[in-house]
């Protein structure tokens, strides 16, 4: 190409990319970021929520000599979830409350910027059992801090200068905030959290350019406060997909408790950008007694498909309605394309807190799978397809003995068999890669009274190893959406709470409550390394590229619910083994601390 | 003051008892009555149901013995009963204790929470689910 010709098209290339955006109106930052393996742009690593990798330097052949590249205290020493961003030369570091923000050069190691909110201490006690945070989200030149008082902010990701600030709840209230929030398109989307204050919940869009609420949509309530049209938002009804109907939430309710009927939404959001829907799950009904909720409480405990620009619903499913469990509902949903009962699908893969693994049409919420995902869950037989409603065994229903009995030995504990750790997915296998809890429990609900911006739970929970079974109290497992399998497990001592990492290396790697990061061969689950960092890892793996160098990193710091246990001084056995139960063991791995550790094979590649 | 001391000797008693015997002999003290270790009179009762309306085991566990937050069955042997109302009403917010001054439930039963909870750091109530006893 002759010279002349070149400075032609370059400025002609520009102009079109340029315009890109405008004509798109996908965040196209965000998605050529994720698009590019060398970065670790969102939580998940993409919009899918599939937390896979296709950098594969680091392999199952050469995994064993993984080291400790460096490591970073993040100076707090309660739960650390989520996990640090990547964006070319710089990381962006969170930490829990007090939120702190670093961003890091990953040239030199060196903190840029670092961002500390001033936030009312009175917001601690309010995020009872542990003050986590999920971590930011980047775009257009913004890090989105989601922070503990429900303020989200943005910074400017050069400087760390606040460029916008809103508040999205009230923390007097309980409204309080843990979860990342999510870049789609030109929205900040974000949730609340505060189930057990009686706290209304909600999804809401802010736009990125100045913060202003784009829609803001509930989860429970009249039809136009959740942005539900009777006629065309459709749900799975007698083996197929229909309208809702008018007032599908307050009908399913009694009297006004809707008001503080929770249904909150601090967990993993995802979005197609084909089909311009995004995808979360709302938690449990308020109160954790069911004696004073009567009715199926619609729509906590449910997924949700909404319209990214308007917030409206296309489609919604309720998993457990009724709750009588917690089961909370937040859990991610992983978009995947597989084929179902072998039919192509653009499909939904979601691990309930309930212990069923499902699998829907994301086009329209059509129910395909639903199948446990850990065979000791009893407290239902199985999910009747055609209605889509769990089959409840009575002996295991805290409803029907009723409040002050203790209903005893039902799988799984509140904590689901798996909480808000995230799975991953990977496209090469088409296998999920789940972290389990593998506990039961106790359940003894009560009659509670509300006060504004007072705890609101109603129930006594004890939780102890699954009976019966291989006395640890979690498995890594590998799952066939398609067929609703277990295809290998792994057992462990302490439940997994850690995100997993899929990688085009043949491997997963998950992190363990003893603080062990490990990773496995994706085709057979077999652990390949294995390394003890500071504390127990609660936090997600990630991997990422820089200089030419494939890293991986997690953050340890024990906490959050798994964790709770082990800033108390449990030096010996209760009467009637208390909600610690085997959790209690733990201290003799590992106690609190934050840090950040990141690996790599020494050398060239 | 002379009461004060009466009151700890009996309780220091009744502990040895409840270890030494299966099924432990009444208690009775200035604060509460315990019969068989978990029947207790209507005021500690009342505490008791202000421990779980209040959702207190979310941070302390079901049995007192600590989680996110202190053992209650070790804290109530050092703070006085002054300090005990204090804590719950103004809360340790950095620590992350709720200031229960909002709480009428809480307000109008420090008096008894503080008995059930001294039962239990005592040693004179033997699990955390007590019943009324039955006059």
């Amino acid at each position: 190409m002759n010279r002349r010709l070149r400075q032609v098209l370059v400025p002609l290339t520009l102009a079109v990319v340029a315009s890109t955006p405008l004509l798109a109106q996908a965040n196209a930052d965000v998605e050529k970021l994720t698009a590019d393996p060398k970065n670790w742009a969102m939580q998940a690593g993409d919009m899918y929520n599939q937390r896979y990798s296709k950098l594969k330097q680091v392999t199952d052949k050469n995994v064993n000599k993984l080291q400790v590249a460096w490591m970073f205290s993040t100076g707090v020493l309660r739960g650390h979830e989520g996990s640090p961003l990547v964006v070319g030369d710089m990381m962006y570091i969170h930490s829990p409350f007090p939120n702190k923000v670093f961003a890091m050069d990953l040239n030199t190691n060196k903190i840029v910027w670092k961002y500390e909110p001033r936030q009312d201490p009175a917001v601690i006690p309010q995020m009872c059992c542990d003050t986590v945070n999920r971590g930011v989200a980047y775009g257009e030149n913004k890090v989105i801090l989601q922070q503990a008082d429900s303020t989200l902010v943005a910074l400017d990701a050069k400087t760390g200068k606040v460029v916008w600030s809103v508040k999205n709840g009230d923390p007097k209230l309980g409204a309080v905030n843990t979860n990342a929030p999510h870049i789609f398109k030109d929205k900040v989307i974000t949730g609340i959290s505060g189930g057990e204050w009686g706290v209304r919940g909600f999804i809401a869009a802010y736009n990125l350019n100045d913060g202003s609420l784009a829609w803001k949509g509930y989860s429970v309530g009249p039809d136009e406060e959740m942005l539900i049209d009777p006629q065309k938002t459709t749900t799975w009804m007698d083996g197929k997909v229909q309208p809702v109907g008018a007032d599908s939430s307050l009908k399913t309710w009694k009297e006004d408790q809707w008001k503080i009927g929770g249904g909150t939404t601090w967990g993993w959001y995802s979005y197609d950008k084909a089909l311009n829907l995004m995808y979360y799950g709302s938690g449990n009904p308020s109160t954790w007694n069911p004696a004073q909720r009567p009715g199926d409480n619609k729509w906590s405990m449910s997924i949700w498909a909404r319209d990214v620009d308007t917030g409206k619903v296309k489609w919604v499913y309720q998993m457990t309605p009724y709750d009588e469990w917690d089961f909370d509902g937040i859990n991610e949903m992983i978009l995947a394309d597989l084929n179902v009962k072998g039919k192509p699908t653009k499909a939904l893969v979601h691990f309930d807190r309930n212990g069923f693994g499902y699998t829907l049409d994301r086009t329209n919420g059509a129910l395909l799978v639903a199948e446990k995902y850990d065979p000791t869950v009893n407290w239902a037989t199985k999910v009747d397809m055609k209605t889509g409603r769990p089959q409840v065994v009575s002996k295991y229903s805290t409803a029907q003995n009723g409040p002050d009995v203790n209903t005893k030995g039902v799988c799984p504990a509140a904590l689901g068999t798996k909480d808000q750790q995230p799975a991953a997915y990977a496209p090469d296998t088409k296998l999920f890669y789940v972290p389990t809890n593998h506990v039961c429990m106790d359940y003894e609900p009560f009659a509670v009274e509300y006060t504004a911006g007072q705890p609101y739970v109603g129930a006594t929970l004890s939780m102890y190893p699954a009976p019966g079974s291989h006395g640890g109290m979690g498995n890594f497992i590998a799952w066939d959406a398609s067929a609703g399998k277990i295809v290998w497990s792994k057992a462990e001592k302490f439940s997994v709470w850690s995100g997993a990492l899929a990688t085009a290396g043949n491997l997963v790697f998950y992190g363990t409550l003893e603080g062990y990061l490990k990773a496995v061969r994706k085709s057979d689950g077999k652990e390949l390394w294995k390394f003890k960092t500071p504390s127990g890892i609660i936090g997600n793996v990630f991997t990422y590229e820089h200089k030419g160098k494939q890293y991986v990193g997690v953050y340890s710091g024990i906490g959050g619910w798994a964790g709770i246990g082990m800033a108390a001084g449990l030096d010996k056995d209760t009467d009637g083994l208390g909600a610690v139960g085997g959790y209690r063991e733990l201290n003799q791995y590992t106690d609190l601390g934050g840090s950040l550790t990141v690996f790599a094979i020494p050398g060239g590649n | 003051m002379h009461r004060v001391i009466l009151a700890v000797l009996a309780v220091s008693a009744t502990v040895t008892l409840a270890v030494a015997d299966d099924t432990p002999a009444p208690v009775k003290t200035d604060l509460y009555t315990v019969v068989d270790g978990y029947k207790v009179d209507a005021n500690t009762m009342k505490g008791f149901r202000t421990w779980r309306a209040a959702a207190c085991d979310r941070c302390h566990g079901a049995n007192q013995q600590g989680l996110v937050g202190p053992s209650l069955i070790n804290s109530l042997k050092v703070l006085t009963k002054d300090e005990f109302k204090t804590t719950v009403t103004d809360g340790r917010l950095e620590r992350g204790m709720v200031s229960f001054k909002e709480s009428k439930t809480v307000m109008g039963n420090l008096d008894n929470l503080y008995a059930y909870l001294k039962g239990r750091s005592d040693g004179a109530i033997i699990r955390a689910k007590v019943e009324e006893l039955k006059q």
